[in-house]
């Protein structure tokens, strides 16, 4: 087997990876608090879809602002009946999916879009009103890195979100497990009474991990469509959010070990559309598909097991809501 | 100024008062968002009233509501007993490979006889559809592993697991390769009774009896009851929690696999991928819609199988997608979760 053949795969491996690591580093640090958001597959879906008609209007680079916007406005409004009302966070998170995905189909159907993308911006030709797809993020290579056989076209061959995402994944880490914010965040999920016993503002903590689980997640939801597959069709997400919660339960809420993870998943699905190509999974790709969802089941039953949760496990406080009068 | 007081013990008039003002709540937020969105919204409701007044469509909008009715009331059993069971589409897509096995096995195998078809189906999916909820539930009685997680994901590999079939071993040799199964004979579908709806809210009337009957005379539906309020208490109680658990779940996903069997014999009368359109998602709403009470899920079914009825035709006459629908159902969704806070709270007005 050539070399040829593995360059390419890596490549997207790497891709749509991102798509997940993306989505990640915001509710990693919202899960460390205390917050399990539900909401992330519609928050996605809905950043997609924004990122999709405000690139056709506006251009790509406030495509991504808005559809960040748009994920801190679903994240406030998680936050408001999860932290201010502490309403059930599963059911709430899935309403915000339902609202998300609902949403996301609505604005994109071809007759609403044209009325929104008419009003966003009266000079556009007719021909792009009708449009189902907009053009890519650029690559931007990096000279010299780029010629490293492997590494190369796996790392220093993408566009610049794909950059970014990789080096915020580390220093959110760092962020997370060594400053004194991060210890913060992380006591208010494994004991929130203690923590405001302490001064830590449980509700302020909380409020600022909800905003940014939801601007990663729409953003990941626009580097989707921009930067792996530029064409719209409703549902597009197809559970990619739910994989997202699977990866953060995978890297044990580590935004670091959530790089080798998504890594994992990106492979996964670059290879079950591989195993298509060549004709070897044909009759099964499902249960290549199936994976990242069983994955996931496994690892969590794998920290519930007496020994490891020694060692490891979810935040203790992870989707209970936090009273302060008791 | 405005203070919250703690509710100890939210009535039953207060908790329906309060549902029901927010499911109104509902209808005036969805007009505001679809107002801005350049919607006519006066003929949106009228449009989802007609499917309530004309006959043909309120038979239309039963047919609808059955597996959501079903899976609904799969999930109080749940809910009731404390385990937050969000797998009901998986466990309806297991109901449906289950049904669907049992046709193939009998048209290939000649297994079965023919006059044992539809109850060897029913109970069939019955099984299928408890044992996808009792992975997630043995997992939460021996490991003590969050169901949340396990049965959403769960959904997903059942969804899959269906794509799986139909692509694969279960297509009909005769269909133009088309992923659908075999067409289920006439013996095998549910057609009791004229119409699939009748067939339909005869069985789901049943179940909700059953279901009434489980919490209101039975042994286990009173342990399943105290585990729901306390797994504490009922451990304390002596009551022996991990089997309550299994069996509860059992019968919670069970009733939803039943659902599954409507959707393939009554509805499409073969299996076919993505089958369900979310019934099992939209079944959440309904159980917290009706308070977890068996005789109000099916009204409340009803009215989300009148929605999706009235998608089509926001299609055809107002040229509006099917996610109208989707966003409408989430607002409703919410705004339930939000009485939760008011049924907790009392506003009061202090000087």
């Amino acid at each position: 087997m050539s070399i040829e053949w593995i360059e390419p795969v890596l490549a997207s491996t790497t891709s749509i990876g991102v798509v997940y690591l993306l989505g990640s580093l915001g509710e990693i640090y919202a899960e460390r608090s205390g917050i399990l958001n539900l909401g992330l597959e519609g928050i996605m879906a809905i950043g997609a879809a924004i990122s999709f008609i405000i690139t056709i209007a506006w251009g790509h680079a406030l495509a991504f602002l808005v559809a960040g916007i748009f994920g801190i406005l679903m994240g406030l409004l998680l936050a408001f009946f999860a932290v201010s009302l502490r309403l059930n966070q599963i059911t709430v998170g899935l309403a915000i999916t339902m609202l998300g995905l609902g949403l996301s189909g609505f604005i994109t159907f071809p007759t609403t879009r044209k009325i929104i993308l008419q009003t966003l911006n009266p000079e556009l030709p007719g021909a792009v009103l009708e449009t189902q797809s907009v053009s890519m993020l650029p690559s931007v290579p990096i000279p010299l890195l780029k010629e490293i056989p492997i590494v190369g076209p796996m790392f220093f061959n993408h566009n610049v979100v794909v950059y970014i995402t990789l080096i915020l994944a580390p220093l959110m880490w760092f962020l997370l497990f060594r400053t004194s914010a991060g210890l913060k965040i992380r006591s208010v999920g494994e004991n929130p009474g203690m923590a405001d016993a302490l001064g830590i503002n449980v509700f302020r903590i909380r409020y600022l991990t909800c905003i940014l689980s939801g601007m990663f997640s729409a953003l990941a939801g626009a580097y989707f469509m921009l930067g792996f597959q530029p064409f719209w069709i409703e549902g597009m997400t197809g559970g990619r959010g739910f994989i997202t919660l699977s990866l953060i339960i995978l890297s044990t809420w580590s935004p670091l070990r959530a790089i080798f993870g998504s890594l994992l998943f990106g492979g996964i699905e670059v290879l079950q559309y591989r195993l298509q190509l060549f004709g070897l999974g044909a009759t099964s790709p499902q249960f290549v598909l199936m994976l990242p969802y069983a994955i996931a089941v496994i690892t969590l039953s794998l920290l519930s097991v007496e020994s490891f949760r020694k060692r490891i496990s979810a935040p203790a406080a992870l989707a209970k809501p936090y009273y302060r009068e008791g | 100024m405005f203070k919250l007081e703690r509710r100890v013990y939210p009535s039953r008039k207060t908790s329906g008062l309060v549902i029901f003002l927010s499911f109104l709540l509902a209808f005036f937020v969805t007009g505001l968002i679809f107002y801005f969105l350049g919607v006519n919204v006066v003929q949106f409701y009228s449009i989802i009233g007609n499917v309530f007044i004309t006959p043909v469509l309120f038979l239309q909008a039963v047919f609808r509501s059955i597996p959501i009715i079903l899976s609904s009331l799969g999930l109080v059993v749940a809910f009731r007993m404390g385990f937050w069971n969000i797998g009901a589409e998986g466990q309806i897509y297991l109901g449906m490979v289950a049904a669907t096995g049992i046709v193939i096995l009998h048209v290939f195998y000649d297994a079965i006889p023919v006059s044992l078809m539809l109850i060897a189906m029913g109970v069939a999916s019955f099984l299928a559809g408890g044992a996808w909820c009792l992975i997630a539930a043995s997992l939460k009685a021996k490991l003590g592993v969050n169901e949340v997680l396990t049965t959403l994901m769960l959904n997903y590999i059942a969804m899959l697991f269906v794509d799986y079939l139909v692509y694969g071993p279960w297509r009909d040799p005769e269909g133009w390769g088309f992923a659908l199964s075999i067409p289920f004979p006439d013996y095998a579908t549910l057609t009791f009774g004229g119409h699939p709806s009748v067939a339909g809210i005869t069985i789901s009337v049943a179940v909700a009896a059953l279901v009434y009957v489980l919490f209101k005379y039975t042994k286990l539906g009173f342990v399943l009851s105290v585990l729901g309020k306390s797994s504490e208490v009922a451990k304390y109680a002596g009551m022996s929690v991990g089997r309550a658990t299994l069996l509860g779940s059992l019968i919670s996903g069970g009733i939803a696999g039943l659902g599954g069997f409507y959707v393939v014999s009554g509805m499409i009368g073969r299996l076919r991928p993505r089958a369900s359109p979310g019934y099992g998602y939209t079944a959440i709403i309904v159980a917290m819609l009706a308070q977890l009470n068996p005789w109000l899920i099916l009204p409340a079914g009803i009215f989300f199988g009148g929605l999706l009825t009235a998608g089509d035709a926001l299609q055809s006459l107002l040229r509006l997608p099917a996610s109208t629908i989707t966003v409408f159902q989430s607002v409703i969704f919410l705004c339930i979760v939000l009485a939760e806070f008011f049924m907790r709270y009392k506003v009061v007005l202090k000087r």
